[in-house]
């Protein structure tokens, strides 16, 4: 399933938040916690990184993985905490009213206005 | 995994630039290629066969590669740029709190750079904002740059750009072609009563052609303005226009006013309009715009021609240029000129754009002023940079110490940058308030008319000149440490144990060459002041002819309606002066129809009985028998008016010595019979020449006398004329006296002026006193910035030899002998600065020639007695400081370091 416009800055920001990690673990991270639900495309990922550390949300420095290969790692800045959890409030608020209205819609359409 | 963090860390730590734009993409590609391994290392881990692992993991990428990495190149770049853009801006940030913090380290450097620069761009933003207002502003009208202003030469009377004759001025209008329409003014102030609003008051009035208004195109902001039929309505019902100032202050802004009728000038005249409050002609101060009023008749008159006296201003038709212009005005010129031979023989006239026509001769004080702050600018530019040099070398420890850990020059640069804007940002922000108060000081202290605008206000004009002259002083002073600093090898510096202060020979040599040129252009400013300063005493000293001293002007102008005859007049200013004669105190008293050194009196031509005619031009005045007694003029030949020079006795006239000199040289002009036409007629009016009178100057002190004719009032007469008191005490006492019996004799009428004849000639010298005092104020700045500038070379080059001067002393050297090797150095830097100066003043000085009475440009004794002072002064400057090296404990210069 594709993930909606906007939850992906979000959920890369969340995955950072325990933690410096590589590209390729952030979309395990995603992928294994919305058990396969969410699959994250390279490109996007990577550009979603670039762009967030465009935005200094986010800080990133060439290391070494465990498996001795070159990796970029990218690590959460104050602001880009800052900005996870304000973003978290209002998705959270933003899905809360979504599922809401998903909802109400079904169980009132019988008897119309 | 953690050093690249930390390698990272170190990186900024140093603000050094993470990585070029174009390094990002190779960057991106590496990212994404070990996205990819990992990808296929996982799925491989999981039992997938390599092959098919990375193909599974291609799939993930979310499109083809190729495109991918398109993508992913052109966001990485993007993120570098702004990254960088960002970090470059922290930098600054952080340059600026950087300088922030060594200015508080070192107040006195900071108030004494800002206090220099904000004495210089002061000066500049007050000057530039009369330069801004007076010649770069396009004048208030419509389109001004197709008016012209038209006027009238003729080689004969040395006459070039002067006032047309009107006959001439109608003749142009209606047959050049070339012009849309052509207006003129009467080019003599006017004053006009108002009654009925309080006291009589006297207000400004201006005649102007009916068509002024439409010609400028000016509409009014109530009522209307003048319709061109006006012009030739004669003394018959009148209408007035007044200026938005007037109908604010006189008539407190009374909507209802327009088409009310005043009492202006003793008779009943229609408010017509209000002009706009932005409405103003340069050199024009205006309270009432009266028409002109002339007759029709007047067309055919020979004194519509023969007189000059009218400013004329012309609209080009729309795409005539100033070429075609002139030489349709040329026909028409050429055809007068054979059509009235009497008055137009050998009349020319040309035209000038007019803003250029108005500002012509503030032009050049203005731009001489301009001129002087600029170099006074530099000047302070030079000080802030030695200043600067001498902390940098200070530092230099510091700067090798950070060089040797890695930090950039250019970082280094820019820390260096930071700081110098920050001292220029100071030094702006002063100087802009203070010019601003510089702005006020200098409308209030000009003198009237010299900057031909109402109001010199900040525009964003001034604000960006202030902008670009404080970022081009960063600049200036911020250079000097850098391109030393830039040069030293860090090792050379730190092996240099514990002698931080000394400085290196490049220092030494920056701070030499800086100080130099201060020196050249302070010397060169001042001896600009010096030659106005040695012009205005010489015309102080000029002697004017009279004896201005204990004497009292009172100018009176009779209002034409009420003193309708000749007799009214010279009734009037009998009693006038016979009152005034009889007031206690009083030696003598006269009426004079122009005081000297006071606004011009008429001229004309005239002819001597018996003689071919002459072409020359002669000045007029009208008097009474006491005024040489007034003024202490001498009787050189003949004798002096009397009371019984009436209007019914034989017409008598004085004359000057120069007229004398120049038209009866080697005769006895007494008895001669003179009449004032070049070629006199039946009509003409011949008078005696009865006696000769000593020269007064009657224009300005640096003009000669003119040729002049003093014809008895009471033959001649004029319903303006000034009260001549000579006081035995202080005149401007007898003011009140005098008041009292103009009331007694008409209580409806306004004194136009009171002052005493010893401000009159102060007043004609109040444009060369301003230009003087104005540069001698910036010259005395730019002079102690300079000797600043030595005292502070010197004391950082004693400092440095105090150790030196200590072990002279110990092995027995006189404290002279040693001041000497540090105050030579001060002196050979000052002689250089001296004779780079007086070069420099050499080329300059030609510019204010016409500036000068009666001193050269190249004035030896300025330049001597000034370039003596300055070396004088920068001994002194030089000598302090190294006495007070040579004064330190021998011992204990030895035992420190």
């Amino acid at each position: 399933m594709a993930l909606l416009k906007g939850t992906l800055d979000a959920l890369v920001l969340k995955a950072l938040s325990w933690g410096p990690m590589h590209g390729f673990e952030i979309t395990r991270w995603i992928e294994d916690g919305s058990r396969g639900e969410f699959a994250i495309e390279a490109a996007a990922l990577l550009q979603a990184l670039h762009r967030l550390e465009e935005r200094r949300l986010l800080r990133a420095a060439w290391g070494v993985t465990e498996n001795n290969r070159r990796a970029r790692y990218y690590s959460l800045t104050p602001a880009g905490r800052a900005h996870l959890r304000a973003e978290t409030e209002s998705l959270k608020s933003a899905v809360a009213s979504l599922a809401a209205m998903l909802s109400a819609r079904t169980a009132s359409a019988p008897g119309g206005r | 995994m953690m050093p690249g963090f930390i390698r990272a860390g170190v990186r900024r730590l140093f603000q050094l630039a993470v990585r070029r734009p174009e390094e990002a993409a190779a960057d991106a590609e590496a990212e994404l290629q070990s996205l990819l391994d990992e990808h296929t290392r996982y799925l491989t881990a999981r039992g997938m066969a390599p092959d098919a692992a990375r193909a599974e993991a291609l799939r993930h990428v979310g499109g083809p590669l190729p495109r991918a990495s398109i993508l992913l190149h052109r966001s990485a770049k993007r993120r570098e740029r702004s990254l960088q853009a960002h970090e470059w801006l922290e930098d600054f940030a952080a340059d600026l709190r950087y300088g922030l913090r060594v200015l508080r380290r070192s107040p006195s450097l900071a108030v004494a750079a800002t206090l220099t620069l904000a004495l210089a761009i002061g000066a500049n933003t007050a000057i530039f904002s009369a330069v801004s207002a007076v010649m770069l502003r396009p004048l208030p009208f419509a389109e001004p740059g197709r008016l012209v202003m038209l006027w009238e030469k003729n080689p004969d009377f040395h006459w070039d750009r002067e006032d047309a004759a009107p006959a001439n001025m109608l003749d142009w209008r209606e047959q050049a072609g070339v012009f849309a329409d052509v207006a003129a003014y009467p080019h003599f102030a006017g004053t006009i009563t108002l009654n009925g609003y309080g006291e009589p008051r006297l207000l400004k009035a201006q005649p102007v052609t009916g068509n002024f208004f439409d010609v400028l195109g000016v509409r009014a902001e109530l009522g209307r303005t003048f319709r061109d039929a006006e012009t030739w309505e004669g003394s018959g019902p009148r209408a007035a226009v007044l200026s938005y100032r007037a109908w604010r202050d006189v008539f407190g802004a009374d909507r209802s006013l327009v088409g009310r009728t005043v009492e202006l000038g003793g008779r009943p005249v229609e408010i017509a309009g209000v002009l706009p409050a932005r409405f103003a002609v340069p050199g024009l101060d205006v309270d009432v715009w009266e028409p002109a009023g002339w007759n029709r008749t007047d067309r055919t008159q020979i004194w519509f021609r023969r007189a000059h006296w009218v400013r004329v201003i012309a609209r080009l038709k729309p795409g005539v240029t100033l070429e075609g212009a002139d030489a349709g005005l040329q026909k028409v010129v050429t055809r007068l000129q054979h059509d009235f031979p009497a008055t137009n023989r050998h009349m020319g006239a040309g035209l000038t754009p007019l803003h250029e026509f108005l500002v012509g001769n503030t032009r050049l004080p203005l731009l001489v002023m301009f001129g002087a702050v600029a170099v006074l600018l530099l000047i302070a530019c030079a000080n802030v940079a030695n200043l600067l040099l001498v902390r940098a070398a200070g530092r230099e420890r510091e700067a090798a110490l950070r060089l040797a850990l890695g930090a950039g020059r250019g970082r280094l640069f820019r820390q260096s940058l930071a700081e110098s804007v920050l001292l220029a940002g100071l030094g702006g922000g002063a100087g802009l308030a203070l010019g601003w108060w510089g702005t006020r000081v200098l409308i209030a202290l000009q003198p009237a008319g010299m900057l031909p605008v109402n109001d010199i206000a900040m525009s964003w004009r001034v604000l960006a000149y202030v902008l670009v002259a404080t970022a081009l002083c960063a600049v200036m002073f911020g250079l000097a440490p850098i391109l030393w600093a830039g040069r030293r090898m860090p090792a050379d510096v730190l092996r240099d144990e514990g002698r931080a202060a000394s400085g290196t020979l490049r220092t030494r040599r920056w701070g030499d060459a800086l100080l130099v040129s201060q020196v050249a252009m302070a010397l060169a400013l001042t001896l600009g002041a010096g030659l106005l300063v040695r012009s205005y005493l010489g015309l102080q000293r000029v002697e004017p002819g009279f004896d201005s001293r204990h004497v009292l002007a009172v100018r009176v102008d009779l209002p034409g309606i009420r003193f309708d005859s000749t007799s009214k007049i010279l009734a009037f200013y009998g009693d006038l002066e016979r009152e005034a004669r009889a007031l206690p105190g009083v030696e003598a008293a006269a009426v004079v129809s122009a005081v000297p050194l006071g606004p011009p009196s008429w001229s004309s031509q005239f002819a001597v009985a018996g003689r071919e005619a002459l072409d020359g031009q002669v000045v007029h005045r009208e008097l009474s028998p006491g005024y040489q007694k007034v003024m202490r003029v001498p009787l050189l030949r003949g004798r002096l008016l009397t009371a019984a020079d009436r209007r019914e006795a034989p017409y008598v006239v004085l004359i000057n010595q120069t007229l004398a000199r120049t038209y009866f040289p080697g005769r006895d002009p007494i008895g001669q019979r003179i009449a004032f036409d070049r070629v006199p007629d039946s009509s003409s009016t011949w008078r005696t020449i009865v006696g000769v009178v000593g020269d007064e100057r009657q224009g300005s002190l640096s003009e000669p006398s003119q040729p002049e004719f003093l014809a008895p009032y009471p033959q001649e007469a004029r319903s303006g004329m000034t009260l001549l008191v000579r006081t035995l005490d202080e005149p401007a006492l007898l003011a009140p006296a005098v008041r009292r019996i103009v009331a007694g004799l008409d209580p409806d009428l306004a004194i136009t002026s009171i002052q005493t004849m010893d401000r009159v000639r102060a007043a004609s010298l109040a444009r060369d006193r301003f230009l003087t005092v104005l540069m001698l104020s910036f010259a005395g700045v730019g002079m102690v910035l300079g000797m600043v500038g030595v005292y502070g070379v010197v004391a950082q080059l004693a400092r440095r030899r105090t150790r030196e001067m200590g072990i002279r002393i110990a092995l027995g050297a006189k404290a002279g002998e040693v001041q000497w090797l540090v105050v030579r150095h001060g002196l050979v830097l000052t002689g250089v600065g001296i004779v780079a100066g007086v070069a420099m003043a050499l080329g300059a000085t030609q510019v204010i020639r016409t500036l000068l009475y009666q001193v050269a440009p190249s004035d030896p004794l300025t330049f001597v007695t000034v370039s003596s002072l300055v070396l004088l002064t920068a001994t002194a400057a030089s000598w302090l400081p190294a006495a007070r090296a040579s004064r330190a404990d021998p011992c204990e210069v030895l035992r420190s370091d």
